[in-house]
């Protein structure tokens, strides 16, 4: 039952309370506000049930009800298992082990980039994806949206066949009818032929490319993104006056100036960067004194995840931005005397922006930077015009900067993707193109609403739509080619520094699909050839020599060795940077809102709207889900007198687009942010209607930044699935806090301190500045209450089974966990975890079994953000299994926490019980049954039925096969003779190499799991990684004063802002 | 007031009340019974193969060892069912128009793989692991029976969770050298009942690093 929400407080009283609040922790407005809905969901985890029960029950029916349903339940287990078959191979694939899972390295592309991975596959089944370690765009890691893609690859909804005009058809018919058409074509040297592509970084891509457009000369190649890097490229280009790729090494980096840049999520590099990143910054318990981290200043037109790892974050209207890059490089002297920048008052354009806070931003970002040196980085997102990302190139030169390099391009061939698009467009007008072969993206639905995409299409003869899915492009043409997914087809690709990667499939095609390489070879003429044969010719073509190893080679390890571009630093840059500055329009558009555009972090462009997974991840900081909203500041909603799941109509670019609001702290109050890839109108039964379109609102000469004509609140309500204020973790009988709440008793009376204090008491998030920190180690947790933590009627009970047992543990760092989301798809496709819809997330019925819970704290226009992964505790003292009336769930002596699915009778006790709310119930038969679903589904994890409680089991399929490879190794090498000291060692290094789902995907390494007890490591003594974070005086557990003795610890987060105020005092020296 | 009772009521009452406690007993047993039962377990029961395979031929027969065609036993969860090719090995020099063999013959000309009918089938959240078993020293006769004695193959023990907890409460009676796992010999032991033996198992379980404390039975250990 959705909950309505409601505001009892103006924006100001909310203001004030979050001030008053002062150092503490809030996860919503609501909980600010402490609405009646927010402390209804605080006293029962599922407060909708209640109103779910009929009523009408008396006592006595409810005990003859229950009495023979539990008689009758019991009859349930009286079922004779089935007969069932067993079927072998007829001839046993090569390395195959039945049982055992095989692995392949391969590439996930994202707007052409690669993200090296390796798949697990089953039995020929492709099941999880994880990172490569060998592959430097991933390192081991992998991002949300990656570990996704996993399911797309299944989807029942994908395109399957050939059709024509709507009619089925086959493959062989296209081939015969594309044959025709290109010897047409041949005739006329390729005239009205267009192909258009997303960016094309595949080396055998664009030689196929290059080869048609070489027999055909007057045909074209466009290539368009909806979430591109035009303004990266054309930046790239303004400061270093030819196309060059640009890429960072966060290692070398102690001052980073992050300019509407959110490096830790959207840049190909992503996954590398936060690694580096997260790599310098952590504090490492053994180095040397006073510790050292690295600092990042976060200017930013929108809420970002990079954004809220800041230490010191501006937030400012994205298209001023420009004027802060300009005064900054004024503050490092790279206006040569200001007479670079002509006649331009850098005191009075900061004025412009009306943001004093950008004052202290600019003074400390300046001032660090220039004490920095080499080790400084400015860097500028995609969002921000080309002249913004010129400057910033121009100041990492003046500041020499080791981090920031450049090499030649990756792709292919590097466009404008907007200009190429508008080109085509055009032609497509004026009739100059007759046959248009459309691969991949989906420019039906995301091209710019002002080049009118569907109205060129109609003037096109012939259009052919390559797509995975029968989509809003699809409807615009003439054929529709089933796309194979890259786990089913071979093709190469490269990734953010260049290094090339073979992509083998996984599995066959599913359906009849083939891939653009496939397609490309039936356009070229000549005989049909497989996709192998294709990429395997091209490369052979590249390389002399034993053709053969190498190509093993380069399949095995997922990437060609030294394929990586070059690189140099970014030192020569064009004068043109400085005029090019001068010439934008630098004004500021008085009294304006500005409409912010982002890919949606979870469905990006809109090509994973029909991914059950993404749709339903909470999105950072949002914690959204199934939606996308119009993101507004509490400022702006009180001048609008709107609240959550109110609608507004926002008009831009001429267009109006009703959304429902989302009030999200840290939002500049002069920006509305809107995130695009929601209302398809063509994808699947997942994806089609959610959310709302706001394409229609995005020009193309403003992707990204664009001024709102008009915005008011309109009828009706739209009610969203945010998961923010689910399972919080707090005391649940609030003293003192009246249910009626109103302005005035929070005015009047002190119950809200007392609620606050209750709610403070508990201190899930610990923090500390490193300047606190090197002062005092203790200073994070000093604020720990003690009290009970040792509680125990067995005082060093020397019969513990727990000191001979491995004792597995696991360390959260929230210094780098920026709550990206990677852990929780990851332990999703890991665990069979179920989608429920958004009507069961509105009923807190989400399945997650790791959940980021994200804290504010401050300012309510720019608060301090906090995200706390939280998995189950693994308490030594359980309080879920003193309930369990069945024993279904008990402790092992591994200090696991078991989940015996087969025991559970679905009575919620323990789900009543756990203090951290991180237990899941089946409340329905989530599981999707359906037989390609089926596929993708983790053989060695149950698929739990309908009445089943679940939870995180720290991967105990995991667990159990690294403990039995160990154990196998053991007697083996003992019986042949090993020498004692060889076996332990190879013992504890299988030990070593054991992660958890979440552990493994983790871009930032926060998550760490292993063995503390050191007296059974295979190797006696020895101390985990996991051991030595659990021994740092940052490291605290959650609700300890309950006696828990939770398994699963945090390091308390670290921050590093700049020094208050005082610009004189000498900046702490970086790394 | 007379009784309202006759004395005789008296007897009556004890005899029911005796009675009904043997009465709910009896009931108890004949559930523990059927439980227990091969009509439950299959224990026994020799189910219907495409193919009358007889390990009793293969095995003690012509001495094949379990792993030629089991081949990821010491290595998988699954010790493995011979692919078509495997069977093919020999039946395409031997026996080669006998007709019980068509279906395999079939499989091979069609390139269809053969469905067995599952003889030992556990339920779907026991995870067993053959690789595990065999390498600490439990042999395949002891779970199996005497293969080598069976023309058709059936399920030698109910399955069933008691019986498993048996050898993990208390595995040194049940395990024996590394070298002797796959040992079909029919007189070979498949527990160690006398007290030698027992005191070999001992050893063994000690040299094998078989855990005593009581983790063989946590819950993970089959069920996840």
């Amino acid at each position: 039952m959705p909950m309505n929400q409601t505001n009892p407080l103006s924006v100001e009283q909310l203001a004030g309370l979050a001030r008053r609040r002062g150092r503490n922790y809030w996860k919503g407005l609501e909980e600010l506000a402490q609405t009646p809905e927010f402390q209804a969901r605080l006293a029962d985890e599922f407060p909708a049930s209640a109103s779910q029960w009929s009523g009408g029950f008396s006592r006595r029916r409810f005990l003859q009800v229950m009495g023979a349903s539990l008689a009758l339940g019991g009859l349930t287990g009286c079922v004779k298992s089935p007969q069932e078959k067993i079927v072998p191979y007829v001839q046993q694939p090569e390395l195959l082990t039945p049982g055992k899972p095989l692995y392949y390295s391969t590439a996930f592309v994202l707007g052409g980039f690669a993200r090296g991975i390796v798949v697990e596959q089953h039995e020929g089944r492709p099941t999880k994806i994880e990172g490569n370690p060998d592959h430097p765009a991933s390192l081991g890691h992998t991002d949300a949206i990656t570990q996704a893609s996993i399911l797309g690859l299944y989807d029942p909804d994908r395109s399957k066949v050939f059709s024509c005009e709507g009619d089925v058809t086959t493959w062989s018919r296209f081939a015969y009818v594309m044959a025709n058409e290109m010897q047409a074509k041949r005739n006329q040297k390729g005239k009205g032929l267009v192909l258009l592509t997303e960016t094309v970084t595949s080396p055998t891509l664009a030689a196929q490319i290059r080869s048609l457009l070489a027999e055909l000369p007057l045909a074209a190649w466009h290539q368009f993104d909806a979430v591109g890097r035009d303004n990266v490229r054309q930046g790239a280009k303004l400061a270093f006056g030819a196309q060059r790729n640009v890429l960072y090494d966060f290692s070398k980096a102690t001052v980073i100036v992050s300019l509407d840049s959110n490096f830790l999520i959207d840049d190909p590099g992503s996954v590398r960067y936060a690694k580096d990143f997260f790599g310098a910054r952590r504090v490492k318990p053994d180095a040397p004194t006073p510790h050292t981290m690295n600092r990042l200043y976060v200017a930013e037109g929108t809420p970002s995840t990079t954004g809220s790892m800041a230490d010191c974050r501006l937030p400012i209207s994205g298209p001023d931005i420009a004027k802060l890059a300009t005064v900054l490089a004024g503050h490092l002297g790279l206006d040569g005397g200001a007479s670079r920048f002509g006649d331009l008052d850098l005191k009075a354009t900061l004025e412009m922006t009306g943001n004093m806070d950008a004052t202290h931003w600019l003074d400390a970002a300046a001032r660090d930077l220039k004490a920095a040196g080499s080790g400084g980085l400015v860097l500028v997102g995609e969002s921000q015009p080309p002249e913004v990302h010129a400057l910033a190139h121009a100041i990492n030169a003046q500041l020499k900067s080791a981090a920031a390099m450049t090499s030649d391009p990756i792709e292919a061939e590097p466009v404008v993707g907007i200009d190429s698009l508008r080109d085509l467009v055009g032609k497509m007008h004026s009739g100059d193109v007759d046959m248009l072969v459309i691969f991949g993206g989906n420019p039906g639905y995301a091209a710019p609403s002002d080049l009118d995409f569907a109205g060129a299409m109609g003037k096109v003869r012939l259009r052919i739509r390559v797509g995975l899915y029968e989509d809003e492009t699809s409807q615009l043409c003439h054929w529709q080619v089933p796309q194979s997914h890259p786990l089913e087809a071979w093709s190469d690709t490269r990734a953010y520094d260049g290094t090339v990667t073979i992509v083998q499939p996984l599995i066959a095609p599913l359906y009849n699909s083939k891939s653009d390489h496939e397609i490309l070879s039936v356009l070229a003429g000549g005989p049909e050839k497989g996709g192998h044969e294709i990429v395997r010719t091209y490369w052979n073509g590249q390389h002399s020599g034993d053709f053969e190893t190498w190509w093993r080679t380069a399949l095995e390890k997922g990437l060609i060795a030294d394929s990586a571009l070059p690189t140099s630093p970014a030192a020569t840059i064009s004068a043109n940077v400085f005029r090019a500055m001068t010439q934008t329009t630098l004004a500021r558009q008085v009294a304006t809102l500005t409409l912010c555009f982002r890919p949606d972090p979870c469905v990006w462009d809109g090509q994973f709207a029909n991914n059950g997974w993404l749709q339903e991840l909470p999105k950072p900081l949002t914690k959204l889900t199934w939606d996308n909203a119009a993101m507004i500041s509490p400022t702006l909603a009180g001048k609008l007198g709107v609240w959550n799941n109110d609608l507004v109509a926002i008009t831009a670019a001429g267009k109006t687009v009703n959304l429902p609001v989302w009030v999200q702290p840290g939002q500049p109050s002069d920006t509305v942010t809107v995130h695009l890839g929601y209302g398809r109108r063509h994808t699947g039964s997942v994806g089609t209607g959610t959310g709302v379109d706001v394409y229609p609102l995005r020009s193309s000469s403003n992707p990204w930044y664009t001024r709102i004509e008009k915005i008011e609140k309109i009828d009706g309500t739209y009610t969203l699935a945010a998961t923010h204020t689910h399972q919080t973790m707090a005391d649940r009988s609030l003293p003192g806090v009246p249910a009626d709440i109103t302005p005035e008793v929070v005015k009047e009376s002190g119950a809200h301190e007392t609620a606050e204090k209750e709610l403070s008491n508990r201190n899930l998030i610990r923090t500390a500045t490193l300047d606190q920190f090197n002062a005092d180690p203790n200073s994070a947790i000093r604020s720990m209450d003690e009290k009970g933590v040792s509680l125990s009627l067995y005082p060093g009970d020397p019969n513990n089974v727990y000191d001979k047992n491995y004792k597995w543990a696991m360390s959260i760092d929230l210094t780098s966990c920026m709550g990206c989301n990677a852990c929780v798809v990851a332990c999703q496709s890991e665990n069979n975890i179920p989608v429920v819809g958004k009507e069961q997330v509105l009923a807190q019925r989400e399945m997650h079994w790791i959940r980021i819970d994200t804290y504010y704290t401050g300012e309510l226009d720019a608060p301090e953000t906090y995200h706390q992964p939280v998995p189950c505790m693994h308490c030594e003292n359980a309080p879920c299994e003193v309930v369990c009336p069945v024993a279904a769930t008990v402790h092992d002596n591994e200090g696991i926490n078991n989940m015996v699915y087969n025991r559970c009778v679905g009575t919620r006790y323990c789900q009543n019980n756990c203090p951290y709310k991180v237990r899941r119930f089946n409340f329905f038969n989530f599981a999707d049954a359906r037989p390609s679903i089926k596929m993708q589904k983790n053989p060695n994890v149950t698929v739990r039925s309908r009445g089943v409680m679940e939870k995180c089991t720290y991967c105990i399929q995991r667990i159990t096969s690294t403990r039995l490879e160990i154990e196998k190794t053991q007697v083996r090498l003992e019986a042949a003779g090993a020498p004692h000291n060889e076996v332990v060692k190879q013992m504890q290094d299988m030990l070593d190499s054991l992660q958890t789902a979440c552990q493994q995907a983790c871009p930032a390494e926060a998550i760490v799991f292993g063995n503390i007890n050191t007296a059974t490591q295979p190797m006696a003594g020895t101390k985990s990684h996991v051991l030595l974070l659990q021994n740092s005086p940052l490291n605290y557990g959650i609700l300890t004063d309950l006696n828990t003795k939770p398994r699963t610890t945090y390091m308390a987060r670290l921050r590093n802002p700049p020094p208050l105020g005082d610009a004189t005092t000498a900046p702490e020296k970086p790394a | 007031m007379g009784q309202i009772f006759h004395s005789s009521i008296n007897t009556l009452a004890k005899a029911s009340i005796f009675g009904g406690v043997f009465l709910l007993g009896a009931i108890g047993w004949v559930g523990a019974q059927v439980q227990s039962s091969p009509w439950l377990t299959n224990q026994d029961v020799v189910v219907d193969q495409p193919v009358p395979f007889s390990h009793e031929h293969h095995v003690k027969g012509l001495g094949l060892d379990c792993r030629y065609c089991h081949t990821s036993v010491e290595d998988s969860s699954f010790a493995g069912i011979p692919p078509t090719k495997t069977c093919m090995t020999c039946h395409s020099k031997i026996w080669t128009d006998a007709p019980v063999l068509e279906p395999v013959r079939e499989s091979w000309r069609t390139q269809l793989p053969m469905e067995w009918t599952r003889v030992h089938n556990l339920p779907d959240f026991v995870y067993f692991d053959h690789s595990i078993h065999v390498n600490k020293g439990v042999g395949c006769t002891t779970c199996h029976g005497q293969v080598a004695e069976m023309p058709l193959m059936f399920q030698n023990a109910t399955l069933q969770m008691e019986w498993c907890l048996n050898c993990h409460r208390d595995p040194a009676e049940f395990v024996r050298p590394r070298a002797d796992v796959f040992v079909a010999d029919t007189n070979y032991p498949v527990q160690n009942t006398t007290p030698e033996l027992l005191a070999k198992g001992h050893q063994l379980v000690e040299l094998y690093h078989i855990p005593t404390d009581g983790r063989l039975t946590n819950c993970y250990t089959c069920h996840r």
